[in-house]
C-alpha cells in the first residue's frame, strides 16, 4: 500500500494541471502566465499543463481584481475542480485589487473571501519565474500524501 | 538513401543526445539585479518628508514609519507595482531598486510637484479626522485632537467655525494619508507632478 502511495505522490507532485480564471484582470498577469507557457521559461519541463477546463485541473491561478460578475461565479468554478486542489492567487490584484481598488471602481476583493487561497504571488505583474516557483512551492505540500492526510 | 538511414540511426542512438532529448530542462533562470525589485533601505537617513507616499500610483502600497526614533519608508508587497518611482523621486535616496538612482544620476532627473486640497463640503461631516491625520499638521500643533480645532494658524487645514478650511495649502506635501483617513472621501489632494531632466535638484 505505501508503494501505491509512494507512486501516487511521485505522478501527483510531477504531473500538474492547472487552470486559470482571469476574474478582472488587465491582461498584463495573463501575458506573464503565457510568457511561461513560451520556451523561454517552459512550464511544461516541470510536468504543469494548462487546460483551460477545472474538472481536469488541480491548481487554479485566479488573474485579476475581484469583480462583481465573479462573486457568484468564482466559488462554483472552485467546487467544480476535484480534490486534491489549490488556487494561487497571481499578482497584485487577486491580493488588494492594486491600482483598481480606488474609489468609484467596482472591486470586490480580495479574492481569498471567496475561496481558500493556498498562495500569492505579489507583483503588478509578477516574473515568469516567480509564477512557475509558486506553483512548483505549492504542489507538493498540497498533493504529497493526500490519502493520508484526508483519512 | 540506406546510407542517410544508418547516418540517421548513428547520430540519434548517441548516448548524450537521448539523455538531452529526454532530460533537457532550462538552466536555472537567476534575475538579474538591474531588474526593478521591490525597493529596499539604502543605509541613508530618511527625513520623512513624504514624497514617496506622494508619487505612489498604487492604493497602500509604501508607508513612512516610525520606529525606534527613526523614521524609515515600508513597502507592502502585494500592493506595490514594483514601478520605482519613489526610489526615483525619494530626495535623500533611502530606497535603491535595480539601476533607477544610477539613470538618475546620470539624467539627472527630478520630480517638481504641486497640490492642490478640495474638499466637497455637502459630504465633509467636520470630522477633522483629515486634520488629526495629517502628518504636517501634526508637527505644526501636536496638540491637535479630535475635532481637527486648533488655535494655530500654521497648520495646513482645520475644522474652524463648523467648516474644513483649508489655511497653508502650500505646506502639502501629497501624502495623501487625509484621504484614507476621510470616511465619507470628501477630501482630494490633486497632484500636479513634473518630470524635469537636466535641471538641478531643489
Amino acid at each position: 500500500m505505501s508503494l501505491l502511495q509512494d507512486a501516487k505522490n511521485w505522478v501527483r507532485s510531477r504531473s500538474i494541471h492547472v487552470a486559470y480564471v482571469d476574474v478582472g484582470s488587465c491582461n498584463g498577469c495573463d501575458i506573464e502566465i503565457l510568457a511561461c507557457l513560451a520556451p523561454r521559461y517552459d512550464i511544461e519541463q516541470y510536468g504543469i499543463y494548462v487546460h483551460n477546463n477545472p474538472r481536469e485541473a488541480d491548481i487554479l491561478l485566479v488573474v485579476g481584481a475581484m469583480t462583481p460578475p465573479w462573486v457568484e461565479r468564482l466559488p462554483a468554478l472552485w467546487a467544480k475542480i476535484p480534490a486534491p486542489k489549490a488556487a494561487i492567487a497571481i499578482g497584485n490584484c487577486p491580493v488588494s485589487g492594486c491600482v483598481y481598488n480606488r474609489r468609484e471602481t467596482y472591486i470586490l476583493g480580495p479574492v481569498a473571501k471567496y475561496i481558500p487561497i493556498a498562495a500569492e504571488v505579489p507583483g503588478c505583474p509578477p516574473r515568469p519565474t516567480e509564477i512557475l516557483s509558486a506553483v512548483l512551492a505549492v504542489a507538493p505540500t498540497v498533493f504529497r500524501d493526500y490519502e493520508v492526510n484526508r483519512s | 538513401m540506406v546510407q542517410s538511414i544508418f547516418w540517421y540511426l548513428k547520430e540519434f542512438l548517441r548516448g548524450p543526445w537521448i539523455h538531452a532529448f529526454l532530460f533537457a530542462k532550462t538552466a536555472p533562470l537567476v534575475t538579474p539585479s538591474y531588474f526593478r525589485e521591490y525597493p529596499s533601505l539604502t543605509e541613508k537617513e530618511c527625513t520623512h518628508c513624504f514624497t514617496c507616499r506622494m508619487i505612489c500610483p498604487a492604493p497602500g502600497a509604501i508607508e513612512v514609519l516610525q520606529e525606534g526614533g527613526t523614521w524609515h519608508p515600508v513597502i507592502h508587497r502585494g500592493h506595490c507595482l514594483r514601478c520605482g518611482l519613489c526610489v526615483e523621486a525619494c530626495p535623500e535616496g533611502v530606497l535603491a531598486s535595480g539601476r533607477i538612482l544610477q539613470w538618475q544620476e546620470e539624467d539627472r532627473t527630478s520630480f517638481a510637484a504641486t497640490f492642490h486640497i478640495q474638499v466637497d463640503h455637502a459630504t465633509c461631516m467636520r470630522c477633522g479626522n483629515c486634520c488629526v491625520s495629517c502628518p504636517v499638521n501634526k508637527e505644526q500643533d501636536p496638540q491637535m485632537a479630535s475635532g481637527g480645532h486648533s488655535a494655530n494658524n500654521e497648520v495646513i487645514m482645520k475644522i474652524s467655525s463648523g467648516r474644513h478650511t483649508v489655511i497653508h495649502e502650500e505646506r502639502c506635501v501629497g501624502c495623501r494619508t487625509c484621504e484614507g483617513a476621510c470616511p465619507n472621501s470628501a477630501i482630494r489632494v490633486a497632484r500636479v507632478v513634473e518630470g524635469l531632466q537636466g535641471v538641478a535638484e531643489g
